[in-house]
């Protein structure tokens, strides 16, 4: 009787299902309150990324998630404060470029020894995704996609100027050859060659970078800020030649620009892989100017292909791998369930990461896709710093003084390099 | 000739009323036009002012959004909470600094007024570490408490009971009048102007509290509107929901608008005490 009611509680205890774990997930891109399970039909960053949290949250056994949805501007001083409290979410999106910020401070969970155990294959990661979440030796994260700066081109308006062989764009390789299109474009057709942010968020500061990259330099080389020299000239000048040719305005700030080149004011308009989809979906429209759109990769005008590009993705607190095992398992198997689901969040325009989705039928079926698959080859970002926002506001802050108020560009680099040093030696 | 001066120095101060005004008239305009349209223009309006097209859509579409009556309520818990808090704490510490005697009396108000001095960004980290501490994030008394020590409130009530005349007191503790039925029963009805002053500009600054709540309240259930209007937005809403975040600017300014338009006359003289709070 004894071995018979053993049996029993071990079977029972065998059936009864472990603690359901809630994990709480901070991240930005928006709300979406009826985004639903169906991870395929969603659309916009907002529902797409709920879709699947939510599909995660009903699809994993024992696991629910309670998504901390915040706006952008300030969801880095909410979870700075939260890791100051002891309060992180168990899971949270973040950006690559963030890491050695967060990583430094010991805040991040290496989860390098336990990927694969919660069946995520880091081996299907490209090369340049696993870079992009790996900090000294340890991988902090799990990369969700590459963003990079494209060439949205407006097909029409370089057909007018000539400049479109084989149904493609025909784009400069070289800052010589850029001004020479966009003289083209402006005498065929009246409107500026190139727009984009220039006057608001970093944009301008991710296209002179790309322009500094295509010659080998950088702006910093270890602890030594390298910003005031030839190379990081040319770049600058190879943009104000066309602000001074009247072929692009320098004044114009993220929708400004934007509009500019739905509005058909603009041949070619340099922002990033998350708006592909708004603009397919806008040219569709007959109302809209833009008709015939496409997507480049970042033209190489020096002698190396380069373009800005940096990740999101998602990292989980090291204090929930060293306290709590079991919610931390439970967190891994939410990151595995969005690492699975890459093909429904490369919907929004985002470059997947893993390298089945690339090569599937169905990622090159989304629209566009075909037309910007060297970005990946070409994707790269300043080294890993924890100051680097403060050393992209700086160089925002003095590119701006070029192009907005004639600040001379070598006093402008000066300053700027003089700022970054400062910022590199504390 | 005064006639024509009085005329004259109503239009000079008409240009800058108006100037100010344009950028609130222009969110109100853009929060009734399509999100589709403002990504392509916002130069539509007929005068700049009426939105061509027109649509509610920006307002329907908040409101539909489920937990915003939630995060409406939210704002007015704590916003009141904080409100009656504030008057509860600077009404007696100010009748006490001003009306009571005991030891290290100037001590403690000067230590009071150094808190004008202090911004409230330097004691942020320990504040939000206390609170974690306690486990107190993530509820609407986190919300209240810490911004219920209020250094301008305190002086604004002592100045006040200070300058209430020595006999009223006497004459209630002839009367056998306890100190703490003098504050009730005497002080605080005569208070009541300043009090009001107080309430209002506690209240607006609660309502539009945004950097406590942004980290104390992780959880869109303890979100204030402020908050919750600006976790639904895209991340480049400014560009592709243009409308929406202006609607979202007409809906959390419109409680406000309601009390300057009932306490008109003393929200006038609360900004004339001062601009901010300490």
């Amino acid at each position: 009787m004894k071995h018979v009611l053993i049996g029993a509680a071990i079977a029972a205890g065998m059936v009864v299902p472990a603690t359901a774990q809630e994990i709480s997930l901070g991240r930005f891109f928006g709300a979406c309150e009826d985004a639903g399970t169906d991870t395929k039909a969603s659309v916009g960053e907002a529902c797409i990324i709920q879709s699947i949290i939510n599909a995660a949250s009903a699809e994993i056994d024992g696991v629910t998630v309670q998504t901390l949805p915040t706006d952008w501007g300030n969801y880095y001083d909410q979870i700075k404060a939260a890791y100051a409290g002891g309060t992180p979410p168990d899971v949270h999106v973040m950006h690559r470029h963030r890491i050695p910020e967060f990583a430094g401070l010991g805040a991040l969970a290496d989860l390098s020894g336990d990927l694969a155990a919660a069946g995520i294959d880091t081996s299907d990661w490209a090369p340049a995704a696993l870079d992009a979440v790996s900090y000294n030796g340890g991988v902090f994260g799990v990369p969700m996609d590459f963003h990079a700066n494209l060439w949205h081109v407006n097909m029409d308006l370089m057909a007018a100027a000539g400049l479109v062989e084989n149904g493609k764009p025909v784009l400069p390789s070289s800052p010589q050859e850029m001004l020479e299109h966009a003289q083209k474009v402006k005498e065929a057709t009246g409107q500026d060659y190139l727009a984009a942010d220039f006057a608001q968020f970093p944009i301008g500061v991710r296209l002179t970078l790309a322009l500094m990259w295509q010659q080998g330099a950088n702006i910093f080389d270890g602890d030594t800020a390298t910003i005031n020299n030839d190379a990081a000239k040319n770049a600058v000048t190879a943009m104000t030649q066309l602000f001074d040719a009247g072929a692009a305005n320098p004044q114009l700030n993220y929708a400004d620009s934007q509009q500019a080149f739905l509005n058909g004011e603009a041949a070619i308009l340099v922002n990033g892989t998350w708006v592909v989809d708004f603009y397919t979906a806008e040219a569709a429209k007959s109302d809209v100017a833009l008709n015939n759109y496409y997507v480049a990769d970042f033209p190489t005008l020096f002698s190396q292909g380069a373009t800005w590009a940096d990740s999101h993705m998602w990292a989980v607190p090291a204090s929930l791998k060293a306290k709590d095992p079991a919610k931390y398992n439970a967190a891994l198997k939410v990151l595995a369930f969005i690492n699975d689901h890459n093909i429904d969040w490369a919907r929004t325009g985002h470059m997947a990461v893993r390298k089945s989705v690339l090569d599937s039928a169905e990622y090159a079926a989304l629209a566009h896709r075909d037309e910007y698959t060297g970005t990946a080859a070409i994707a790269r970002d300043t080294p890993p710093s924890a100051k680097y926002g403060a050393i992209q506001d700086v160089l925002n802050r003095e590119l701006q003084a070029i192009w907005l108020t004639g600040k001379d560009i070598t006093a402008a680099l000066a300053d700027a390099e003089t700022e970054v040093q400062d910022l590199l030696d504390r | 000739m005064m006639n024509r001066g009085y005329y004259a120095l109503i239009m000079v101060l008409a240009v800058p009323a108006f100037v100010w005004m344009v950028p609130t008239v222009w969110m109100l305009s853009l929060s009734f036009q399509p999100n589709d349209v403002l990504a392509r223009t916002t130069s539509t309006t007929a005068l700049g002012l009426i939105p061509i097209p027109f649509t509610l859509d920006n307002f329907t579409a908040l409101f539909a959004f489920g937990s915003t009556p939630m995060w409406f309520l939210n704002s007015i818990i704590v916003a009141l909470g904080m409100t009656f808090g504030v008057l509860a704490v600077s009404s007696t510490a100010g009748y006490a600094l001003a009306r009571l005697h005991f030891p290290f009396k100037k001590t403690v108000i000067a230590v009071c007024l150094l808190g004008l001095m202090i911004p409230e960004q330097a004691v942020f980290i320990p504040l939000y570490t206390m609170f974690a501490d306690l486990g107190w994030h993530n509820s609407y008394h986190a919300l209240i408490l810490p911004r219920m020590a209020v250094p301008v409130g305190v002086f604004l009530m002592m100045q006040f009971f200070k300058g209430i005349s020595d006999d009223i007191e006497e004459a209630a503790r002839l009367e056998g009048v306890g100190w703490l039925q003098i504050y009730w029963y005497v002080m605080l009805p005569l208070a009541r102007p300043a009090m009001m002053t107080l309430a209002i500009l506690t209240f607006l600054y609660a309502w539009n509290d945004y950097l406590w709540p942004l980290v104390s309240a992780q959880k869109p259930e303890y979100f204030t509107i402020t908050l919750g209007l600006a976790s639904i937005q895209s991340n480049f809403a400014q560009s592709e929901g243009l409308g929406r975040v202006m609607a979202s600017g007409v809906i959390a300014s419109l409680p406000v608008v309601g009390l300057f338009l009932i306490f008109q006359r003393y929200v006038v003289r609360a900004m004339s005490v001062g601009g901010s709070k300490g």
